[in-house]
């Protein structure tokens, strides 16, 4: 009873109070502006121009990569492709009899051209009549055992494994010979008839058989893709004897890069291949330019040993663009990603930035972060590394980012940035599923100077004129 | 126990309380703020014969106290904040201190508190701008108290406590994009991000694990005193800085330590009683601050220091016993309060009047009792940054007593 009476005492007296305390819309911005507070972050622009790069470094990839799905063979951009197969098989030893005691017995490799990619309506139909013979150089590395241990220590390869071997092969036998393609022929397979050194090493083969093949064009004229080993239509390494088939699908392959770019100063990046281009910027310039811009030292007081007192809200670095010394295959335009490095954990790490639009732009020029496109330059995003740089400017570091060539993009002067179907049910894609296998050279675009553009909120003081 | 967390955890999610010096040290929740010196407007600190448990500011009391006491507070406080012809208000509820205490017979009496010393505490949304403005610190006091009575001298007692000092802080001010002044063409770069300026920090004192209370106290048939002398200590305050989008964003934090030296302070306080039930009481406390505090923000245009003031609080405070007994009516088994208080606040310029109505009742035979003071009062700050506060307060203590170790004589 006592209890009760406590709650309604209570109830009562906060009922009362809160009918007396009643407040005003506005009490609580006005109290927080007369303390200096704000209500709101505010957002400003800084320009900065005529930056130059002082340092920039290619990275070309030729670590040989999983071919699974896509195997490229041929030249192109001054890149040779080879394609290596690893075939694991056991042979039935009643047709392994036959295939040793026949003299007809062949083995041949069929291919699959990648149907998907040459039947795209963004792929140059004028291609599709090409038909070339090519120039091929078929090795192969073979092994083979009776027992299972032999079979067993096969599965202890790992792909890395593999694709480690595979940047040392050597002593191994080579045969030259020649291979047709035709494009025009996407629903037949393209033949490789193996040579006859080959044939007599498997007739030698006990029951396991271990075969890494490789084949290179290193002369072809263009590049050739193919099916691998996981796609629905993988190749086939096909044993005939006695009028009998006995085909096997690769349990891997893996593709291995060439590179054949003579100036070993250029800035060339290669499209389909995981090349990037490291670009630092010195901080002098950008540092000055912040201190300018907040009339006080910066980055930092001594007593602070990091900055937080802004916040980047967007930075985008613009640069020079000379599409002319580059070339693609397919025409399209190709998106350029960046990313930057940051800390992380007491290391550094690299990060990929994000890609903010300007819709106002893209419609009327389109996006401006690609390469083979109309317009004379390059705008990169940089949010995430220029927020890192400016909180971290007190160790003298100087902004750090990379950049590399993604897919061709579809969507030039569309602002939606993703793949949609349309009320007339066609599907518009943002970008193509499989690589132009391009080359772009920065070398001069490096060379001119940039502009750095940074939208900056901050928690300085505001000066008299801005409040 | 799972109430008494569940209690513990609305209690913290909730505690909003008084505007003035978020960013100093925030409101300082004098006499450990137990509702039954509250009732009598924070006067008592020298008054014994009931269990009313551990003083801060008078660690001697306990000397004289029986019975174990275990008592628990809390505050709930509207505060009507204005100036400047706008006004706001917030309510919260808060836990303001817990208390135990042990007689000991002839070995003197232990007790120990944790207290909620300082507290700055705030969750308000603006209406029209969207910003979002939080503060939750506070500082902790974890003090074990010794009291003894004199050999011989049985009138006097001595006591002593320490006050281990804990506690965090952390001010977030959620705000939302401002284009005023931009470029139109420049207006597409700015997401829909908002940015919070957040501050976190954990409070120790500096150099050394505790700082202390001496007290001597008086109790005689008719008037009691005691004096206490509180030792000064420097305050301090490590604190991070971030200016971010998310709470998992990268940025390195800016450190901060902001050091506060908190002076000496000087209690005193006198209880007269007469007709056996009657008590009229004054306590002053009085602590000269030599140096401004840092504040917390040190962003945007916010002021960097709070200037100090002397501070000083004068209480008086009448109680009329209860009866104890249990056949009494009701009526007569209450102990009822009334007081009131000026005090100057550690920031300059900043004053307080307050006045309290409050009641002791007792639940029971066992002397268990609920405590309930009802306060209200205003703040007036003579300075630009701080506004005038309005307040409203209901404390309500827990008291339970038992007689753990006493043996029948």
């Amino acid at each position: 009873m006592k209890k009760k009476r406590f709650v309604f005492l209570l109830v009562l007296a906060l009922v009362l109070t809160s009918c007396l305390f009643e407040s005003s819309e506005n009490g609580l911005d006005s109290w927080m502006e007369e303390k200096g507070m704000p209500t709101s972050y505010k957002v400003q622009t800084l320009t900065i121009g005529d930056l130059k790069a002082a340092s920039a470094e290619v990275f070309m990839d030729t670590l040989p990569r999983s071919a699974n799905y896509r195997a490229v063979l041929g030249h192109v951009a001054n890149l040779s492709h080879d394609m290596v197969f690893d075939f694991f098989f056991t042979a039935d030893t009643n047709f392994l009899k036959k295939f040793k005691a026949d003299d007809s017995a062949s083995v041949y490799l069929l291919l699959a051209l990648q149907k998907d990619f040459y039947t795209d309506k963004e792929f140059p139909k004028d291609s599709l009549e090409v038909e070339e013979e090519l120039d091929i150089q078929i090795s192969w590395i073979l092994d083979h055992g009776r027992k299972n241990k032999f079979k067993d220590s096969l599965s202890n390869i790992t792909d890395s494994i593999w694709y480690e071997s595979l940047e040392d092969w050597s002593d191994v036998s080579v045969v030259d010979t020649t291979l047709k393609v035709s494009l025009s022929k996407l629903d037949s397979s393209v033949r490789v008839d193996l040579p006859e050194a080959l044939l007599k090493e498997l007739k030698e083969t006990e029951r396991h058989t271990r075969l890494q093949l490789k084949i290179s064009a290193p002369k072809a004229s263009r590049l050739y893709r193919f099916y691998g080993a996981g796609a629905d239509e993988p190749p086939y390494l096909s044993m005939y004897a006695s009028s009998k088939y006995l085909p096997f699908a690769p349990s891997r392959m893996a593709s291995i890069v060439h590179n054949e770019e003579d100036c070993k100063e250029c800035l060339i990046l290669h499209g389909g291949v995981f090349d990037s281009l490291v670009v630092e910027i010195p901080q002098e310039a950008i540092m000055k330019a912040l201190s300018e811009f907040y009339g006080e030292d910066f980055p930092v007081s001594e007593k602070e040993e990091f900055d937080v007192r802004q916040n980047v809200v967007l930075a985008e670095l613009t640069m020079a663009r000379d599409d002319s010394k580059g070339f693609s295959e397919l025409g399209l335009p190709i998106q350029v990603v960046v990313g930057s490095f940051v800390d992380s954990a007491d290391g550094v790490t690299r990060k990929m930035e994000s890609y903010r639009l300007n819709n106002e732009e893209i419609l009327d020029v389109g996006h401006q972060n690609l390469v083979f496109h109309d317009g004379d330059s390059l705008k990169v995003q940089l949010t995430m590394g220029l927020r890192d740089f400016i909180n971290r400017a007190s160790d003298d570091r100087g902004l750090k980012f990379m950049m590399r060539l993604g897919f061709p993009f579809l969507q030039e002067k569309d602002t939606t940035y993703m793949s949609y179907i349309t009320d007339r049910r066609d599907t518009v894609r943002l970008r193509l599923d499989n690589s132009d296998y391009a080359r772009y050279d920065f070398s001069s675009v490096l060379e001119s100077s940039m502009t750095l553009k940074l939208w900056l909120a901050s928690k300085r003081a505001f000066k008299e004129e801005d409040k | 126990m799972k109430k008494f967390l569940g209690l513990v955890a609305v209690a913290s999610a909730l505690s909003f309380g008084s505007t003035i010096g978020l960013d100093a040290l925030g409101e300082e929740h004098v006499l450990g703020g137990t509702a039954s010196a509250a009732g009598r407007g924070f006067a008592g600190g020298a008054k014994t014969g009931d269990a009313e448990g551990v003083a801060v500011t008078n660690p001697a009391r306990l000397a004289f106290d029986q019975k174990v006491v275990f008592n628990l507070n809390f505050l709930i406080e509207m505060d009507l904040v204005s100036g400047n012809h706008d006004d706001f208000s917030s309510v919260g509820i808060t836990l303001p201190s817990f208390n135990l205490s042990f007689p000991m017979g002839d070995f003197g009496a232990m007790g120990l508190s944790l207290w909620q010393h300082y507290a700055s505490s705030f969750n308000q949304e603006t209406e029209e701008s969207d910003a979002k403005l939080e503060y939750a610190g506070s500082v902790y006091e974890l003090v074990p108290t010794y009291a003894l009575r004199l050999p011989y001298l049985r009138s006097f007692s001595l006591g002593v406590s320490g006050h281990y000092v804990l506690g965090s802080i952390s001010r977030s001010l959620t705000l939302k994009k401002n284009l005023d002044g931009l470029d139109s063409s420049d207006v597409w770069g700015v997401a829909d991000y908002s940015l919070t300026d957040y501050v976190e920090g954990t409070w120790e004192i500096k150099d050394h694990p505790m700082y202390y209370t001496f007290a001597l106290q008086y109790r005689g048939r008719e008037a009691s005193y005691y004096f206490s002398y509180t030792t000064g200590y420097t305050l301090q305050n490590d604190l991070k800085y971030n200016f971010r989008i998310s709470e998992v964003d990268s940025l390195a934090p800016t450190k901060n330590t902001r050091l506060i030296d908190v002076p000496a302070m000087f209690a005193t306080g006198v209880n007269y009683r007469f007709k056996k039930k009657h008590n009229v009481m004054m306590d002053l406390t009085w602590r000269a601050w030599d140096s401004d505090i840092e504040n917390m923000a040190g962003s945007w245009n916010m002021e960097k220091e709070t200037r100090t003031q002397g501070d000083f609080m004068a209480s008086l405070g009448y109680q009329c016993d209860g009866s104890g007994l249990f056949y009494d009516p009701y009526w007569k088994q209450i102990n009822y309060r009334v007081g009131a208080w000026y005090r100057d606040w550690y920031i300059d310029g900043v004053n307080e009047f307050g006045g309290s109505i409050g009641a002791g009742f007792p639940l029971g035979r066992k002397g268990t009792t609920v405590d309930l003071a009802l306060q209200g009062g205003m703040r007036f700050a003579d300075t630009n940054s701080e506004w005038d506060e309005a307040f409203f307060a209901i404390r309500i203590g827990l008291t339970g007593i038992g007689s753990w170790g006493q043996s029948r004589r």
